[in-house]
């Protein structure tokens, strides 16, 4: 999936100027509750950024603030440098796609499609060529005038979609539009729905609590956490170079050493762990309860050089096979501690109760701050 | 045993039908009898009753101010029910629950308990117009049975659509209006039903609110069957057998009668 | 129409979402100030008028009502009237029900709906038509003479036969329908599992169907005894005077003798009988083994 992210054209980025959508410190409260906390998000024009964050972080309710259908408590949303925050809902011409697309099943696919033409007031003959025009983007031309409670998950899916770009929104929202669906058409709607908001050039915000969705769809991810956005980057950024370690844990898999620094140099810090001394770069003083944190593909079996690598021995705890690769896990006393270990090639002797020598580059190891609470 | 047992229940069922039957069946004879006297079996058949029912004027005013209240009450009862079902619905307002059986329980209230106490808050807030008093008692009365099938049409509609909408360009009411309204529709007819029959054939409440020139058709005809009860009573309770049914026909076609009355 | 009133706990259709304000929540005021108005405060201020009389604050009206044989043996006809009608209701209702909710397919739907058009014919229609059968030369009387039960006609008008009679008709489907939908419900392998576990057909009826079902008998008998014990016209037309009700009592109070405040004594103690059952049956479809939903 990384090579997915990393595949994509290097100038993606910078073609976006940024400040298309803003959202600026906003905060919403529901009662006592904050849901979000002076959140602030700015997405380039075209760009696709996509909301991860486990349920109940807030990422409808950030969604619902940027359409209309809820006023911020503080703070304020801007799109095309347009100030929208006291403008309302239907004025705003933002398109929403909906978690269970919330298609008009009174009306049939075509009419569910020129539902914003007419509202809009475009001419008949305009419409029904607009309508034409975006039922062939989404390749449902034979279901114009099918009822929509006839239609599968996916192909209602299809039809939210393009009763919501067909009225040529400035911004485009999808809750989870996928969730509904299960695994293999999820896959192909993710790649289809991207091509066809890359050739219309639709500013994008893709909520999703599905990381693997969000790496191989988006331009950027927004990682959200209790309201809070942890980390926005390209997926490259937010899965190698994670700025938290509740990003690093949200996002993929991946090992955690709890430990106490011990020293450093050079950019380097020293920690004992439970696995003995470990290297990683980063600035902590010594004492500081830190945790390191490694991604199992950047693990290899056997020693690797001293100066660049860090080598531990463990006991393999489990072996879990997973065809094209075999996942090993080590624990030691304290359960919070794990290391997992991604391996292409098993080697014939290893099975769980096995001592075994694993290693991965100095530079492959991530240092945070200990959580609070988490005591060792 | 079992086989007796479900023989038994519906040897009932096929009695209870009769007999539910049995007095609708017996004013229909008698609207169609050639005389005047309800002796069983009728001597003869004759459609004299009928005829005569062009005369009966104070009847058919009845019947056109009792079409009139339970119509309009019907409709007001759609529009503000709707509205407070609505924001009931999407938890609006504190205590919905409260509120919801506030508004439904005219229904839990004995008639003649309803119709004194409009009668004396009427005199008291000194409200003399007959018409305007009917009509909103009858409001109160025909409440309860739209809060029930639209907040039970409500509790299975997904507002995202009409958020859909509103996205889609359209106000936050026209939104209901195109979105929210068709998608209903059956709980509207069901409910609108059971409401326009409730006010067309109450008595209870509008007893106390009725005056002699502005009578109600339950009120006139029960009148008239006191005083002289003769076969032009039957027509005309004939035919509003006959309206009955054929609206309930229209409406099984529109929604199914099942679902009307599960809700 | 009403099938069955504790159906009116329609509020948990409500999300219980906490509460902020709302500008949309304005839509909800109109028919709320309305129902306050119109409904509300004229309730209220009936109750407020059983208390009061030309001098004041009083309990005459209660003490007259509650102090006097005569209307203690009204509010004892209104209550023996609704309990008997209950009875009747549920001896053959509840095997009619059965019936309806074990029989397939079109049938089903045929015989549901001729359950359910009587109760769209306007309650005076009805009793007219029972008011003509009850005569000396009706339907009643003709079958029976024909049938050889009795020699010549006898007068069934206002006696209790025809009370009964007519009162039954018209609120038996009142107790059908809830009992119906309860019972449409109810997964026929259950009785097949107690049989085959050895049980009669007495124990399986009084151990396994009559505890399911409990929640429509307690819904139809609600429903039967709080619209008879306050019903009006079919009474009033089938025994009129000899046969007292708090109904007639209250008609009369305000229509006749012009004594508000022992209408409004009579309508207040008829309000406490009727959120009494309420509450009772609400009360009991929430005790384990009557639960519902
Ligand atoms: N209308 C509301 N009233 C009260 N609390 C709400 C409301 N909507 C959302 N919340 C709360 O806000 C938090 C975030 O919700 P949401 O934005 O839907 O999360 P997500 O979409 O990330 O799963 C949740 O804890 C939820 O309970
Ligand atoms: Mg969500």
């Amino acid at each position: 999936m990384s090579q997915q992210a990393t595949a994509l054209p290097p100038e993606a980025e910078a073609q976006h100027e940024p400040g298309y959508l803003a959202v600026s410190n906003v905060t919403k409260r529901f009662g006592a509750a904050t849901v979000l906390d002076s959140l602030s998000l700015s997405v380039g024009r075209a760009e696709f950024v996509s909301l991860l964050g486990p349920s109940g972080c807030g990422k409808t309710t950030l969604l619902r603030l940027i359409a209309g259908l809820l006023a911020p408590d503080q703070g304020a949303i801007e799109v095309g440098g347009r100030d929208l925050t006291r403008v309302a809902a239907h004025r705003r011409n933002i398109g929403v796609v909906f978690q269970n697309y919330a298609l008009f099943p009174h009306l049939t696919v075509a009419e569910n499609i020129a539902y914003g033409l007419r509202a809009k007031g475009v001419p008949k003959a305009e419409q029904a060529k607009k309508v034409a025009d975006a039922l062939g983007l989404v390749r449902m031309e034979a279901f114009a005038d099918r009822a929509v409670t006839a239609l599968s998950g996916g192909q209602q899916q299809r039809i939210a979609v393009a009763r919501a770009v067909v009225v040529e929104p400035s911004l485009l929202l999808l809750d989870e539009p996928f969730s509904a669906l299960d695994r293999k058409l999820r896959e192909t709607m993710q790649i289809e729905l991207r091509h066809i908001l890359r050739d219309l050039g639709i500013t994008s915000i893709f909520v999703t609590h599905d990381q693997d969705e969000a790496l191989v769809m988006s331009d950027r991810i927004a990682v959200m956490n209790e309201g809070r956005i942890e980390h926005l980057g390209t997926p490259s950024e937010v899965y190698a170079r994670p700025k938290s370690l509740y990003t690093m844990e949200f996002v993929g898999q991946s090992s955690r050493i709890g430990g106490v620094v011990t020293g450093g140099r050079d950019g380097l810090v020293e920690i004992d762990t439970p696995f003995g001394l470990i290297r990683a770069p980063g600035h902590f003083l010594s004492g500081s309860k830190v945790v390191v944190g490694v991604r199992p593909e950047a693990i290899a079996a056997g020693e690797g050089p001293a100066g660049e690598y860090n080598t531990v021995r463990g006991t393999v705890a489990e072996v879990i096979y997973f065809g094209s690769r075999t996942l090993l896990h080590f624990r030691t006393a304290q359960d919070d501690d794990r290391l997992h270990v991604e391996l292409n090639r098993l080697p014939d002797t290893v099975s769980p109760g096995v001592e075994m020598t694993v290693r991965w580059r100095v530079d492959d190891s991530r240092v945070f701050p200990a959580p609070a609470g988490d005591d060792r | 045993m079992a086989l007796f047992g479900s023989l038994f229940c519906r040897l009932v069922l096929g009695f209870v039908i009769v007999f539910l039957f049995l007095p609708i069946l017996i004013v229909l004879t008698v609207s169609f009898s050639s005389s005047a006297v309800f002796a069983f079996p009728p001597p003869g058949f004759s459609l004299r009753w009928y005829a005569s029912l062009a005369n009966a004027d104070s009847m058919l005013q009845a019947v056109w101010l009792s079409t009139q209240i339970a119509a309009l009450s019907t409709a007001i009862s759609l529009v503000l029910g709707t509205l407070c079902a609505i924001a009931i619905t999407r938890g609006m307002i504190p205590g919905a629950k409260v509120v919801a059986t506030f508004m439904a329980s005219p229904l839990m209230l004995p008639g003649l308990v309803l119709g004194i106490a409009f009668l004396q808050a009427a005199r008291d807030f000194g409200l003399r117009d007959t018409y305007s008093t009917l009509l909103i008692a009858h409001v109160v009365i025909t409440m309860p049975f739209i809060m029930r099938t639209v907040l039970a049409s409500l509790s299975l509609f997904d507002f995202a659509m009409v958020d859909a909408a509103r996205m889609l360009g359209r106000s936050y009411p026209a939104a209901l209006w195109t979105v929210l309204v068709p998608n209903i529709l059956p709980g509207f007819v069901s409910g609108g039903l059971f409401a326009f029959i409730a006010s067309f054939d109450n008595y209870p409440v509008s007893i106390f609110l009725v005056d002699v020139r502005t009578k109600t058709l339950p009120i006139q005809l029960l009148n008239q069957v006191e005083m002289s009860p003769d076969p032009t009573v039957a027509a005309i309770s004939a035919l509003l057998i006959l309206g009955t049914i054929a609206a309930l026909i229209v409406c099984d076609r529109l929604v199914g009668l099942k679902r009307m009355a599960s809700i | 129409m009403t099938l069955a009133r504790d159906d009116l706990a329609v509020a948990s259709t409500a999300k219980p979402a906490r509460w902020s304000f709302d500008a949309k929540a304005l839509i909800a005021a109109p028919g709320l100030i309305f129902m306050g108005l119109a409904f509300a405060v004229p309730v209220l201020m009936l109750i407020g008028d059983s208390f009061v009389d030309r001098d004041g604050l009083s309990l005459a009206g209660y003490r007259k009502v509650l102090g006097d044989p005569y209307y203690i043996g009204i509010i004892g006809n209104s209550l023996q009237l609704a309990c008997i009608t209950t009875a009747v209701c549920l001896a053959v209702g509840y095997p009619a029900a059965w019936a309806l909710a074990r029989i397939r397919g079109v049938w089903q739907v045929i015989l549901f709906a001729l359950i359910f058009l009587p109760l769209t014919v306007s309650i005076v229609v009805k009793t007219f038509g029972l008011t003509i059968m009850m005569r000396r030369d009706g339907i009643i009387n003709f079958l029976l003479v024909n049938l050889g039960f009795i020699e010549r006609p006898m007068r069934l008008v206002f006696t209790e036969f025809s009370l009964y009679f007519g009162m039954v008709n018209v609120f038996l489907p009142f107790m059908i329908l809830p009992l119906y939908s309860v019972m449409r419900m109810l997964d026929p392998r259950l009785l097949d599992a107690s049989a085959s576990l050895g049980a009669g057909p007495v124990h399986t009826f009084l151990r396994v169907t009559l505890p399911l079902t409990m929640p429509g008998v307690i819904a139809g008998g609600t429903l039967v005894f709080s619209i008879s014990v306050a019903a009006y016209v079919t009474p009033g037309l089938l025994v009129g005077d000899r046969f007292m009700t708090m109904s007639q009592v209250m008609a009369k109070a305000y229509l006749n003798i012009r004594d508000f405040q022992l209408g409004a004594s009579m309508a207040v103690i008829m309000l406490v009988i009727s959120a009494a059952l309420i509450l009772a049956s609400s009360y009991l479809v929430r005790t384990p083994g009557g639960e519902r939903r």
